[in-house]
Order: C-alpha cells, then sequence, then structure tokens
C-alpha cells in the first residue's frame, strides 16, 4: 500500500487534466438528454387551483430561535429543537408541550422523531447526536436516560433515523455523514466527498432503497448509497451553499434551498437539474424546502421571513406566506399532507392547513 | 513526499469517480418529467394541499374514541 506511487507516468498534473477531461464528458453526456424542458412537458397539467393555507396553531415557547422540527409519524405531535438548548416535543393540535429536555449545549441544529414515535434523537455544537427514549412518565428526567449515538469533529448539522429506531444518520460540520447503530454507537459507515461542511441530509423514501441526498457549503449536491458507502451521483449548479435538500415523494428526484436565493429541482435518472425555482423578487436565501404529499407543491422557507410555495412542474410560484417574524429554519408537510409546520428565528413555530379543512 | 503520495492518492480518488459518475445509465428528460409528472397527478387527489379531500380529517375535530371491551 505504502508503495502505491506513481503509476506508467503519472503525475498530479496527468491525473488533474484527465479529472478536468472526465468533468466536461460528464456535462456533455447529461447535455445529451435535454430534448425538452421540465415546465413544457407541465405545458398539458391544468393550472393549480387558488391555494389558501391559513396558520392555525402558533407554538410558544422556545426561549430563543428554533433551528430545526420534525413531525412524529402519528401526524399530531412533533419535535423542535432551538438555539436555547432546549428540545420540546409537542402536541400540535392542543398545544400541549408533551417533552422539554435542557441539553448542555446552545444550537440544537437538528432533531429527529423516530418511526415509532418512542423517542427522539438531537444534536448541534456539542458535535454528537444523542437519542432520548420518550417516557409517558412525564415526571422522569429525560435527560437521565440520554444515550450518545453519534461522535462528529464538528459539530452536526442533520440528523435522521433509517427505516426503523436503531440506526441514526448524521451530517456535519466536518464534510462527512455517517451512520450509527443506536444501541451500541457504533459507527456502522461513513461517507466522504464533500469538501466543506455538510448541511443537510434526507434519506430515500423507503421504496427506492438504500440511498440518501446530502447538500453543503462546497455548493454541491450528493447521493450516496447507503451500504457501500460509495457517493453514486454528484449535482453542483448551485451558485452558493446548499442548506437543505429533499427527496421528491416518489424518490426519483430531489430538491435543494440554497443561499444563492433559489430552490433547484434535479432528477436522478436524467441525472441532472431540471428546474430552477427563482424570481427576481426574491433575493434572500433560502434555507428549507418540502414537498407536499403528491409532489406538485414544494415549499420553501427564505431568510426574508416568507416561504414560497413553488408549482414543482411549471416552475411558477403558487403561493406566498407569510406571519414569522425572522428567518424561517425549516418547513415540514406533516405525514399525511395536512399540515405544513414552519420553524423560524422568531422562537416559534406555525403549524399551517388549507382553508376548507 | 509522503506529501505527493496523499496528492496522488487524492487526486487518482477524484479520476476513479468521476469515471463512475460518466459512466452511469441515463434518461432523456422528455421521460423523466413525463414520470414525475404522472406521479404528481396519480397523487393530487389525495394531496389536501391542492385539492379539497373530503376524508381528509378536520385537525379541530376530537378523534372519536370508541369503547373498546377488553
Amino acid at each position: 500500500m505504502a508503495c502505491q506511487g506513481l503509476q506508467g507516468g503519472e503525475t498530479v498534473a496527468s491525473l488533474k487534466r484527465e479529472s478536468e477531461s472526465l468533468r466536461k464528458k460528464l456535462e456533455e453526456e447529461r447535455k445529451k438528454l435535454s430534448d425538452i424542458e421540465l415546465n413544457q412537458v407541465a405545458e398539458k397539467i391544468e393550472v393549480l387551483g387558488p391555494l389558501s393555507i391559513k396558520t392555525r396553531r402558533v407554538l410558544k415557547g422556545h426561549g430563543n430561535k428554533v433551528l430545526c422540527m420534525d413531525w412524529c409519524k402519528d401526524k399530531r405531535r412533533l419535535v423542535s429543537s432551538s438555539q436555547d438548548g432546549k428540545v420540546i416535543v409537542w402536541d400540535a393540535f392542543t398545544l400541549n408541550k408533551e417533552h422539554g429536555v435542557a441539553l448542555p449545549c446552545t444550537w440544537v441544529m437538528a432533531c429527529a422523531y423516530a418511526p415509532s414515535g418512542c423517542a427522539v434523537a438531537c444534536g448541534g455544537l456539542d458535535n454528537k447526536c444523542s437519542v432520548f427514549p420518550l417516557s409517558l412518565d412525564k415526571n422522569e428526567n429525560l435527560s437521565a436516560k440520554k444515550k450518545s449515538v453519534a461522535m462528529h469533529t464538528n459539530y452536526v448539522s442533520g440528523c435522521t433515523f433509517t427505516s426503523s429506531d436503531m440506526q441514526i444518520l448524521t451530517s456535519s460540520g466536518d464534510g462527512t455523514c455517517a451512520l450509527w447503530d443506536v444501541e451500541s454507537g457504533q459507527l456502522l459507515q461513513s461517507f466522504h466527498g464533500h469538501t466543506a461542511d455538510v448541511l443537510s441530509l434526507d434519506l430515500a423514501p423507503s421504496e427506492t432503497g438504500n440511498t440518501f441526498v446530502s447538500g453543503g457549503c462546497d455548493k454541491k449536491a450528493n447521493i450516496w448509497d447507503m451500504r457501500s458507502g460509495q457517493n453514486i451521483q454528484s449535482f453542483e449548479s448551485h451558485e452558493s451553499d446548499i442548506n437543505c435538500v429533499k427527496y421528491y415523494p416518489s424518490g426519483d428526484a430531489f430538491a435543494s434551498a440554497s443561499d444563492d436565493a433559489t430552490c433547484r429541482f434535479y432528477d436522478l435518472r436524467a441525472d441532472r437539474e431540471v428546474a430552477v425555482y427563482q424570481k427576481d423578487s426574491v433575493i434572500f436565501g433560502a434555507s428549507t424546502v418540502d414537498f407536499s404529499l403528491s409532489g406538485r407543491l414544494l415549499f420553501a422557507g427564505y431568510n426574508d421571513y416568507t416561504i414560497n410555495v413553488w408549482d414543482v412542474l411549471k416552475g411558477t410560484r403558487a403561493s406566498i406566506l407569510f406571519g414569522h417574524e425572522n428567518r424561517v429554519s425549516r418547513v415540514r408537510v406533516s405525514p399525511d399532507g395536512t399540515a405544513l409546520c414552519s420553524a423560524s428565528w422568531d422562537n416559534t413555530l406555525r403549524v399551517s392547513w388549507a382553508a376548507y379543512l | 513526499m509522503s506529501n505527493n503520495m496523499a496528492k496522488i492518492a487524492d487526486a487518482r480518488k477524484t479520476v476513479e469517480q468521476l469515471k463512475l459518475e460518466v459512466n452511469i445509465e441515463r434518461m432523456m428528460i422528455s421521460k423523466a418529467a413525463a414520470e414525475l409528472m404522472a406521479y404528481c397527478e396519480a397523487h393530487a387527489k389525495e394531496d389536501p394541499l391542492v385539492t379539497s379531500v373530503p376524508s381528509s380529517e378536520n385537525p379541530f375535530r376530537e378523534k372519536k374514541l370508541f369503547c373498546v371491551i377488553l
């Protein structure tokens, strides 16, 4: 291994030339597929009816910026985490705070609900991701049952359970993503390839198999094979940090939100960007995206305190939601598609749903 | 000397990675777009934020609980 030096006239310079020509070839291959644009194909589909989404609940309780939230599979509970170091589990309809944990660190940037609904995971500036089982006993001290699972060498920016409560996937400021066994805390697989902080990750919908997407400060979005650790595909079209990535419900595409004020849509089988969601009037960075149940709508939260709702297929803006008094840090559609939760630097979370309900 | 080895190893990894990416099978956008549209259309009726779904639960309403005889 130590003797794997120069092979047949290879130098760093010649390898660099080879990667340059491969990069050009990759671009050419991708261009060959552009026989038509997505929004042109979408001319056939009906225009969306007027969207009326109203905020019905405002969740107050955090003492500082809310950085992350995640829905429980039961469609009414959610977990949120904040710069104040607290993680709160809420019943979104009754506004009841069911659990609260105070972490020793501030900036809890990531939180996730376990598929069983019996635990939550969170992490941030402590460089760790910890799992807390949710007790039915309200008097029980949740902190006592904390289990440290992931250990990174920089902040944890995102975390998600995989198909069960047994494994979690994390993304970190250290430039890597990692898969961990919750019970033992063992590192099962690590994912190297990003050349800067990884800010977000999303697991492919279960039908599509074992892959996930990550996005980061190197402006790249990468698709990974969870078993082999291999980077399968890579997309670099954003002009600034990618703050959030989210799969389209069919698993064949994903969207990204970036500091360059655009959101983009990439098809995995065409292996390229197929739409850019932007407007001259939208000049602030986008921090978060999520799809509606059918994938027709893309909700995107921005640093100008608004949520733009994009028609994914036609590429136009369907609606704009106001209400937050500071940056929107996270938007998530509930598991049955009925509600939208938005978390903000204004210390609140808002739950909204369609006006006819 | 080892720094140069590291650079070569890195450069070689990049070349291998790019080779993998260049050689994957791709689909024409017309076909990929048609499939994305088909998915939207197939699921539009169940999407409460896109169409009024009568069966969607009104989150205001209390869930009806039935007595279960154990």
